[in-house]
């Protein structure tokens, strides 16, 4: 197992305005493993993958990282399994950044690149903040960003910025990819072709996918499929049988 | 529980291990950091902004660096000048040649101070003072080759019958050059050398002169032989001392104190000056040391008010990259990385200008600034000098100026999380970590206000911050225009009021002096001081009699030690419009201006080369701003100072006075004596005052065009959306600029008479501590309405710029959001 978590409750406000955004979710994530999360705005998906990525803090329980923090020198405790496991809520900031830096790649729905570094530069600077960076330039065939690399942001269009912000968060070479909403401001096709993308990511590198969308009909190319409602998990379903992104339709 | 595709954990992860293995590792690319890349392009995308920031700060600090460094190299080669040419530690004037006893008997005497005993070897520092047939008034001394030796600046010293040398700066005033002939008195002299009199740095024809006058009075030397041609009648017998040993520890003024009781048991002083009080030795080292106090005031007040733009800059720049910085946080760069990648563009700038500033500084601007001190004083020649002090304060102090203000700022604002960057929620976290994700409402604003107006409102609030360093700057721009366009102003209202406000026409000071009845030898007085007076009296109608005496202002009673002239009037004086009567003391308006004295105040004074203090109560304050007086019934004064009834200083009158001997007449106080200070000043500084009001003005387009750039720049993108809505350039610049330019207008309106104010009092601390005399700070209102104007067309400039900017904004910029 990589990744556990353990009833994590978070809310917002105070008072009257508290508002309960996740209340008491768990779940364990294998590494490898494409994990989906389904759910209507309000569901409390992003809150959640923000508390995985450690840009956000869960108001208690537990979430936990195995076989990765002897290696981000986080303050570890044993875990059932006999590994060292690092536990987000005990970590400081640099700790937090650290681990960010170590194992988590980003992808957003906006692509957020940086204007005046081209494509490549723009991957590079994934490349830089790694310690084992995969191939740039391979990165760039994979994405089929070769021809564009010396373009910048607002020469290309959104699915190759996307594609651009995909390749910066793979060329890390993280133990997790956390995706949210990667296709929720491209059309059909585009969207098909960054899905292709992410399931090959997971496919080649073994790279562990958690991916956030509204989107149901992405669901069919996880191995889970976690649906949340109102804060909570609804649902979760063992998809063993994957259908590949180029054969979703929706 | 999920479970893996895989079924055994361990061989998974094995696996995997193996996978990135093989994968080829780009290493290299850990090394560079591809945020580098971004500079340059940042750079050349904001090129106007940056290039201005640059000019501004390369000039400031070129304009110190080369200022401290003539100021530095001119100290140097000053205070080595007390050695190099022996300077005195003294001098003192006595009615008549000191006999070879006294000579002998004053060289003898021994002053002991902290077991160490002085004495002072005198030499002839004789000269004979005329004005000239142009008015000018020339102070001729032997060559002198022990004492006070001259500096040559050009030509040769005198090495024939006939030959002399003339003071630099006053040859330069009145056009007089190596070769000329010059008559003075009966004898024509021809100029060989332009030279420094090291005594005479500054030139103040008398140490009670407002300012020095290097326009109508010069120095100039002459060989033995033709000074030996002037009779006894006509030299000043003055005599210079150094003491012996030259190396005193002792506190300058005690020992010159002593020293002045035991010459004065000795012989009669007409005038007894140590170095330390002597303006035309000291005045130009306080000057240079002044001066450089306000260069560097001027350069930190430059160099925040650049920092300051560079804050809102980087404010500006986190907040529409704030997506991009979320992004970065959460993949994992550290904070300090982050701070560290927005600082370096600033500070390279900075230290870009910071080093193009030196080199100007040392090149070009070093010899405009010497050229000023030299168009000032007359200064012996200097080498230039490698300034470590001035490299410290013009490139290593701003630069870390800089690098403080830029870390804390970046260090507080990239201080917020991740997940508020990616929301651009940039409001300062409340609790650690955690924040709501909940905005609070914005100003509450009634709708009852028109929504053009609540538009433009919220355009202010919004830039608030830019708007607060805009009136910072537009005060200090203003400060500086309002110095380079008052000063002349003042003067030249100085000079025109000195014209209606003079006692008379024509003061004459006579050759009287003024012995008192407690002293020896009373009835040989008596008969000198008849005969003077008789020697001196005047058929001139217009002429009217006056006494008059120093005395000091006692030090630590004002910010400054000077010699307050009393003047004793008679009866109903046709010159003093005042109703003096007997027993009261009056005083001019410009000593209760510069001592702040008010009718009914106690003052007090003192001779001025002896302790012994007298006090009076003011009774009145005469409106004469021409120095600073204190007036009294003659026989009040006579009777104060224990002088001869009869006794008769000199003369009020509207006409000249003819029938007085030449020989009888000490000084003449006329318009041009009492303008001096003014007409210097004018001189010294009027040719600076423009550079001021161009570096003003290029102050202010500067931070308007900056700070309504970034205006318009953060909302850009509200630009461009309102022209896909249909807006014209026209309303845009009406929402956009018109904030601007009403905040400006205000921002004027304010900031003129708050430096009024400012300038007001930096003007009157200025003559009370550092300048001898008094000027009415008034300037025409007119002045106002012009730097208002001025101010009003800047903008206008830079309104101009700023609206074509607008219309360049496109309106894709609205619907393609690269960020």
């Amino acid at each position: 197992m990589l990744l556990e978590l353990k009833d994590i409750r978070k809310s917002y406000g105070a008072g009257e305005n508290r508002v309960e955004v996740l209340r008491g979710i768990s779940l364990a994530v294998e590494r490898g493993e494409f994990c989906v999360l389904l759910g209507p705005s309000g569901s409390g998906k992003s809150t959640l993958l923000n508390i995985i990525g450690g840009i956000d803090t869960a108001d208690s329980g537990e979430i936990a990282i195995h076989d990765s923090a002897a290696s981000a020198g986080e303050k570890s405790v044993s875990s059932a399994h006999g590994r060292s496991a690092a536990r987000l809520a005990s970590m400081t900031d640099r700790q937090l950044t650290r681990y960010r830096r170590e194992h988590l790649g980003y992808v957003f729905q906006m692509y957020n690149l940086i204007p005046n570094l081209t494509v490549r530069e723009n991957i590079e600077v994934g490349a830089f903040l790694s310690r084992h960076p995969l191939d740039v330039t391979e990165i760039l065939h994979t994405l089929g960003l070769y021809e564009h690399r010396d373009k910048f942001p607002n020469q290309l269009s959104g699915g190759q910025q996307q594609r651009t912000s995909i390749g910066r968060a793979v060329v890390k070479n993280p133990d997790i990819l956390l995706c949210d909403e990667p296709t929720g401001a491209l059309d059909y096709n585009t969207s098909r072709e960054i899905l292709r993308l992410i399931e090959r990511v997971n496919r080649e590198y073994r790279t562990t996918i958690i991916m956030v969308t509204h989107n149901e009909a992405i669901g069919a190319m996880a191995d889970t499929i976690i649906r949340l409602r109102d804060g909570m998990i609804r649902d979760r379903i063992e998809n063993t049988a994957r259908i590949p992104a180029d054969r979703l339709e929706w | 529980m999920v479970k893996s595709c895989c079924t055994n954990t361990e061989e998974t992860w094995q696996s995997y291990i193996e996978m990135k293995m093989e994968m080829k590792i780009e290493k290299t690319a850990r090394k560079r950091n591809p945020l580098k890349h971004r500079y340059l392009r940042s750079l050349r995308s904001e090129f106007g902004k940056y290039l201005v920031i640059f000019l501004l700060l390369t000039f400031t600090i070129g304009l110190i660096s080369g200022f401290l460094v003539a100021d530095g190299s001119m100290i140097i080669a000053y205070r080595e000048s007390f050695e190099k040419y022996n300077i005195e530690d003294g001098n003192f004037r006595t009615d008549e040649e000191i006999s070879r006893t006294n000579r002998r008997d004053i060289e003898a005497y021994r002053v002991t101070l902290s077991s160490r005993s002085y004495s002072i070897r005198l030499y002839d520092n004789f000269y004979v003072e005329k004005r000239m047939e142009d008015g000018n008034t020339l102070r001729l001394f032997q060559f002198r080759d022990e004492i006070n030796r001259l500096c040559l600046m050009d030509g040769s010293f005198p090495e024939k019958q006939g030959d002399l040398v003339l003071d630099r700066m006053f040859a330069e005033n009145n056009g007089i050059r190596i070769g000329d002939s010059i008559r003075f008195g009966r004898y024509d002299f021809t100029v060989t050398g332009l030279v420094a009199f090291p005594d005479y740095s500054a030139l103040f024809q008398d140490n009670s002169d407002a300012m020095f006058d290097a326009l109508r009075f010069g120095v100039a030397a002459v060989g033995k032989e033709d000074f030996a041609r002037f009779h006894a009648d006509e030299l000043t017998y003055c005599y210079s001392w150094k003491y012996v040993p030259a190396e005193y520890a002792e506190e300058e003024k005690i020992l010159s104190d002593r020293i002045m009781e035991d010459i004065a048991d000795e012989i009669y002083l007409e005038d007894f000056l140590p170095r330390y009080l002597n303006q035309a030795i000291q005045f130009t080292g306080e000057d240079m040391g002044g001066d450089r106090a306000m260069m560097l005031i001027l350069l930190y007040i430059v160099i925040v008010i650049i920092a300051f733009v560079f804050v809102i800059t980087m404010n500006d720049t986190i907040a529409r990259e704030a997506a991009v910085i979320g992004t970065l946080r959460a993949s994992g760069f550290t904070r300090s990385e982050l701070v560290r990648h927005y600082m370096a563009l600033p500070l390279i700038v900075t230290l870009a200008a910071a080093l193009a500033g030196n080199i100007l500084g040392y090149t070009y601007f070093k010899d405009v600034c010497a050229g000023m001190y030299y168009g000032s004083y007359s200064l012996p020649t200097y080498v230039t000098v490698w300034n470590a002090e001035a490299f410290v304060l013009t490139t290593i102090v701003p630069f870390c100026i800089m690098l403080v203000t830029t870390f804390l700022t970046l260090r507080s604002r990239l201080s917020l999380s991740p997940l508020q960057f990616l929301r651009k929620d940039l409001r300062p976290q409340r609790d650690g970590r955690k924040e709501t994700g909940r905005r609070t409402a914005g100003l509450c604003l009634s709708p009852r206000i028109p929504f053009p107006v609540r538009f433009r409102l919220r355009i202010f609030f919004q830039n608030i911050g830019n708007y607060a360093i805009l009136f910072i700057g537009i005060l200090f721009a203003n400060l500086l225009l309002l110095f380079g366009m008052a000063l002349p102003a003042v003067l030249d209202r100085y000079q025109a009021s000195m014209r209606d406000n003079m006692l008379c026409e024509y003061q004459y000071f006579l050759n009287i002096p003024a012995y008192k009845k407690d002293r020896d030898y009373e009835f040989d007085k008596i008969l000198t001081s008849t005969f003077l007076r008789l020697s001196s009296m005047t058929s001139e109608k217009s002429a009217e009699a006056f006494t008059s005496y120093t005395l000091r202002i006692p030090e630590g009673e004002a910010l400054r030690v000077e010699n307050i002239t009393v003047y004793g009037i008679k009866k109903d004086s046709s010159y003093i419009d005042a109703p003096i009567a007997r027993g009261e003391t009056w005083i001019s308006a410009a000593y209760a201006d510069k001592c702040r004295i008010h009718t009914g105040d106690t003052i007090r004074l003192k001779e001025p080369f002896e302790d012994k203090t007298y006090t009076f109560t003011v009774d009145g304050i005469y409106d004469y701003m021409g120095g600073l007086c204190m007036f009294m019934r003659t026989e009040d004064l006579c009777s104060t100072f224990g002088l001869f009834d009869d006794y008769t200083s000199g003369y009020f009158s509207d006409q000249p006075i003819t029938d007085i001997s030449r020989d009888m007449i000490a000084t003449v106080v006329d318009y041009d004596d009492l303008v001096k200070i003014s007409r210097q000043l004018d001189i010294s500084m009027g040719g600076m005052m423009i550079v001021v009001d161009i570096f003003a003005v290029v102050l202010f387009m500067i931070l308007l065009y900056l700070l309504s750039r970034i205006v318009i720049e953060k909302n850009a993108h509200a630009i461009s959306m309102t022209k896909i809505l249909g807006c014209t350039d026209r309303e845009i610049a009406g929402f956009y600029m018109l904030t601007t330019t009403i905040a400006t207008l205000l921002m004027l309106a304010v900031t003129i008479p708050a430096d009024n104010a400012i300038m007001h009092t930096i003007f009157q601390y200025y003559l009370a501590a550092r300048m001898t005399g008094w000027i009415t700070y008034d300037i025409p209102r007119g002045i106002f309405l012009k730097m208002f104007l001025l101010g009003a067309a800047t903008y206008l400039a830079v309104a101009i710029l700023e609206l074509r900017k607008i219309r360049a904004i496109p309106m894709t910029d609205a619907l393609k959001d690269v960020m």
